[in-house]
């Protein structure tokens, strides 16, 4: 099995202002200005709106330039092919509200996940999740299922890269059936044994009453 | 993250999901397991596939695979699960995007149907699984891309609407890019949820007897 470190989270530590602000503020100053400028589609808030998502990052966050580059890059063929289409079929500022808008929430997405380590994000979804009680949730399962996630994504990602160098050792890399079949099963037989484990501790069980017309 | 407190909710709540059979610990695992798989499969470079070698990238066919492999009720909590994670801002997309601002993305569509594809290829799987003793794969292969035609696509075009501002037929054209992609990852899909029942007969156990389930 291989290592696989930066798949918890695109944590970047720092003790700059963003990453000392709580989390809810992150979270509902983000979710706001994405709010407003998808609302309004008016170029002149998507302008602001890209600077002021910017300035979080570089001024707020202290992300280096090289940091917000790799962010960005992964976006950029999409977005030219959106722009491209926008200028042709509406003209010049429709492309620009519509690009302009999509890298805004991106990037005032990426304030709160490049301020917050992966493990403090997730607690917040589960305390997010405390409502699901009302309806017969349980958000500690929830939050139970979301660690087995946590630590399952490196053994299972190794797996497939072993078994998929076993069957080019075998001639057979254009075949997905050898290089995943044997990870699926694995991962069922891995899944049997988690819960056992957890059965045998007490764990992840549902232990409240049950209901009388169950 | 630790549940150390003991929750006890009495039958209060009157919600359709009360009435079910509940999760055990091995279903929590199956669910959190194939939400990682998914993950695994996005994150990782494509598989180069048939005589032209064209990469493709295998998230959508974890997602189909949760539903066949699974069914309905654990597939949706799986793929629900694995989106919840990448919302959050976990690097679980492929391409290693994440946070909730993929939700403003043009391809936010894609992302919000896939548990309710994982949904409808659980429904028609148990169907098939119950019903046909023979064509299974066919039968398998269908279920999963009927679920995909009627979710992923109309939900991914309606993305490309509303998030990317393409009008209907060019939306329409740009997804069909994918249809000939999705194909071959449902009939892969169908040949490894068939493997799986046959290695693990009784993972998705008959409702008629879910005493079955409980000594596994």
């Amino acid at each position: 099995m291989r290592g696989h470190g930066n798949l918890l989270g695109l944590y970047v530590p720092g003790r700059s202002v963003l990453h000392r602000a709580p989390l809810w503020l992150k979270v509902f100053m983000s979710l706001a200005l994405s709010a407003v400028v998808l609302a309004a589609r008016v170029p002149e808030l998507t302008a602001v709106g890209l600077v002021a998502a910017s300035l979080g990052l570089t001024l707020g966050a202290r992300t280096p330039a090289a940091q917000l580059f790799r962010t960005v890059l992964p976006l950029l063929p999409v977005l030219g092919v959106l722009a491209v289409y926008h200028v042709i079929a509406n003209g010049l500022l429709p492309a620009f509200v519509t690009t302009g808008n999509i890298l805004t929430c991106v990037l005032a997405a990426r304030t709160v996940t490049l301020t917050t380590p992966g493990q403090e994000l997730l607690d917040g979804v589960v305390f997010v999740a405390r409502p699901v009680r009302v309806v017969g949730g349980d958000p500690e399962r929830f939050g139970l299922a979301l660690s087995i996630l946590l630590r399952s994504i490196p053994y299972l990602a190794g797996s497939l890269l072993d078994v998929r160098d076993a069957a080019r050792a075998r001639g057979l890399e254009r075949s997905v059936r050898a290089s995943v079949v044997p990870v699926v099963i694995n991962a069922v037989a891995y899944a049997h044994r988690t819960g056992e484990a957890l059965a045998a501790r007490g764990l992840g069980e549902d232990d409240r009453p049950e209901d009388p017309g169950a | 993250m630790h549940p150390t407190r003991k929750t006890v909710i009495g039958p209060t709540g009157t919600s359709s999901w009360r009435t079910r059979k509940r999760w055990t610990s091995t279903d929590l695992s199956l669910i959190a397991v194939f939400a990682a798989l998914i993950a695994a499969l996005a994150i990782l470079p494509g598989i180069p596939i048939g005589s032209l070698g064209v990469p493709i990238t295998l998230q959508t066919l974890g997602v189909i695979l949760a539903g066949l492999a699974l069914g309905p009720t654990r597939g949706f909590a799986a793929v629900g699960l694995y989106l919840v994670a990448g919302l959050a801002g976990l690097p679980v997309f492929s391409g290693f995007r994440s946070g909730f601002g993929v939700l403003a993305g043009p391809s936010a569509g894609y992302l919000v149907a896939f548990p309710f594809a994982a949904l409808l290829a659980g429904f028609f799987a148990v169907l098939v699984l119950r019903r046909a003793s023979r064509f299974r794969w066919i039968g398998l292969f269908l279920a999963g891309l009927a679920a995909s035609l009627l979710t992923v696509h109309p939900l991914g075009i309606a993305g490309l609407v509303v998030n990317g501002g393409l009008d209907v037929p060019a939306a329409v054209l740009a997804d069909m890019v994918f249809l000939p992609g999705d194909i071959v990852k449902n009939l892969l899909a169908a040949g490894i949820a068939l493997s799986v029942h046959r290695a693990f007969p009784r993972l998705l156990a008959p409702a008629r007897s879910p005493a079955t389930v409980a000594d596994s």
